[in-house]
């Protein structure tokens, strides 16, 4: 029912502005699409309070440089950089481990990142079409996955 | 004529904005888009950094970047200020979920291969975006001065600043010195309240700007 009425507002719409038509099948950015996004927010909102309520932002004793407490954890996000830090402990060539450990999850890693549209000319958006980008996209994510998860366990 | 079509009509005669709304407020978004919550996640994000920087305002008026005053400026918010305790907490759990939604709303694009031409460069411009979140939650971490942040702060910058050729220059403007010290801490609140800000405003313009011109890719 909501549909059909849409087609016709997209119609509309194609009328109002310039002779040519519209091929766009959607809905309206308001009230359609606007309603949505409150519903949302009213999610995340609603989350965000619950979380901040039940389990409230802790402060741990003040600061001290003489004294190296332990575990020491980063913000969950950073964990996989640590976990790969500590599994890579082979020296390649002439490159010490630790340089490799350092700049493979920090540059290389974000370089290859934000070359992926020119990396992949691949044009389909079909998943079955793009074996190796979705094959590598799957291996990154577990990588991450499992140096989170080494992290954790050889703090 | 009542009271709000004389305000409109105000605005209307100086601004145009009967020819303004209309393609903003009737602008389609493919119907998959409006069905599918896997769209939504952009929209957590900026709503998330919305929340980050009404509370984060909050929180600057009562803390004080210093390593003397930080600690105990934290402790006030959290015991004195009325409702400091859930602010401070509300900007935590945001910052947090905020990185999911970036994360996941990344993992979408990848997958849907909606970076694809024409959005090569959104896709750039939203792995920057990426990195100023993280870069924000590196910088907040340390400002609560207590021991967990000083350690991970001096693991972190260790770690930055072993990055070949540039980590000896990333080190010495994170750190203002060799240590972390009094110098640390102004520049990273400085960073974590001038430079990213401002940084991730500007972003955030161009990407949705771009989403704007070339539209949601609507496959699924």
């Amino acid at each position: 029912m909501a549909l059909i009425e849409v087609e016709k507002e997209g119609k509309d719409m194609a009328g109002t502005q310039e002779k040519q038509p519209v091929r766009v099948r959607g809905f309206p950015f308001y009230p359609h699409f606007l309603l949505r996004e409150v519903v949302v927010m009213c999610i995340v909102i609603g989350s965000i309070l619950m979380l901040s309520s039940l389990f409230p932002a802790g402060l741990l004793k003040p600061a001290d440089p003489f004294d190296t407490p332990s575990p020491i954890f980063p913000e969950w996000y950073y964990l996989y950089v640590f976990g790969f830090l500590k599994f890579w402990t082979f020296d390649v060539g002439p490159i010490p481990a630790k340089i490799i450990g350092v700049t493979l999850p920090m540059v290389v890693w974000y370089g290859l990142l934000i070359m992926v549209p020119f990396i992949d000319r691949n044009p389909s958006t079909e998943l079955k079409d793009r074996k190796f980008a979705v094959g590598m996209g799957i291996v990154v994510l577990l990588g991450i996955l499992y140096f989170t998860y080494y992290s954790i366990v050889n703090h | 004529m009542n009271l709000p079509d004389m305000i409109y009509k105000w605005f209307d005669d100086r601004f145009k904005i009967s020819e303004l709304l209309p393609p903003i407020v009737k602008h389609p978004a493919p119907e998959k888009v409006t069905s599918n919550p896997l769209y939504c996640l952009g929209g957590t994000a900026f709503l998330c950094f919305l929340i980050l920087a009404g509370s984060g305002i909050f929180l600057a008026f009562y803390y004080k970047p210093t390593p003397e005053e930080a600690y105990k400026s934290v402790e006030h918010i959290m015991t004195a200020v009325p409702m400091g305790s859930l602010i401070r907490s509300i900007h935590h759990w945001t910052a947090n979920l905020m990185i999911a939604a970036v994360s996941l709303h990344m993992i979408r694009v990848y997958f849907m291969g909606a970076y694809k031409n024409p959005r090569e460069l959104n896709w750039v411009v939203g792995v920057l975006l990426f990195l100023v979140a993280t870069t924000f939650g590196f910088s907040g971490y340390l400002l609560p001065w207590d021991q967990l942040a000083f350690w991970a702060t001096k693991i972190g910058t260790g770690i930055a600043g072993s990055i070949p050729v540039m980590g000896p220059y990333i080190s010495l403007i994170l750190l203002g010195g060799t240590d972390i010290t009094a110098d640390t801490m102004t520049r990273f609140y400085a960073i974590h309240v001038l430079i990213l800000p401002a940084a991730i405003i500007v972003l955030l313009g161009v990407h949705f700007m771009m989403v704007r011109i070339q539209g949601i890719s609507g496959r699924l």
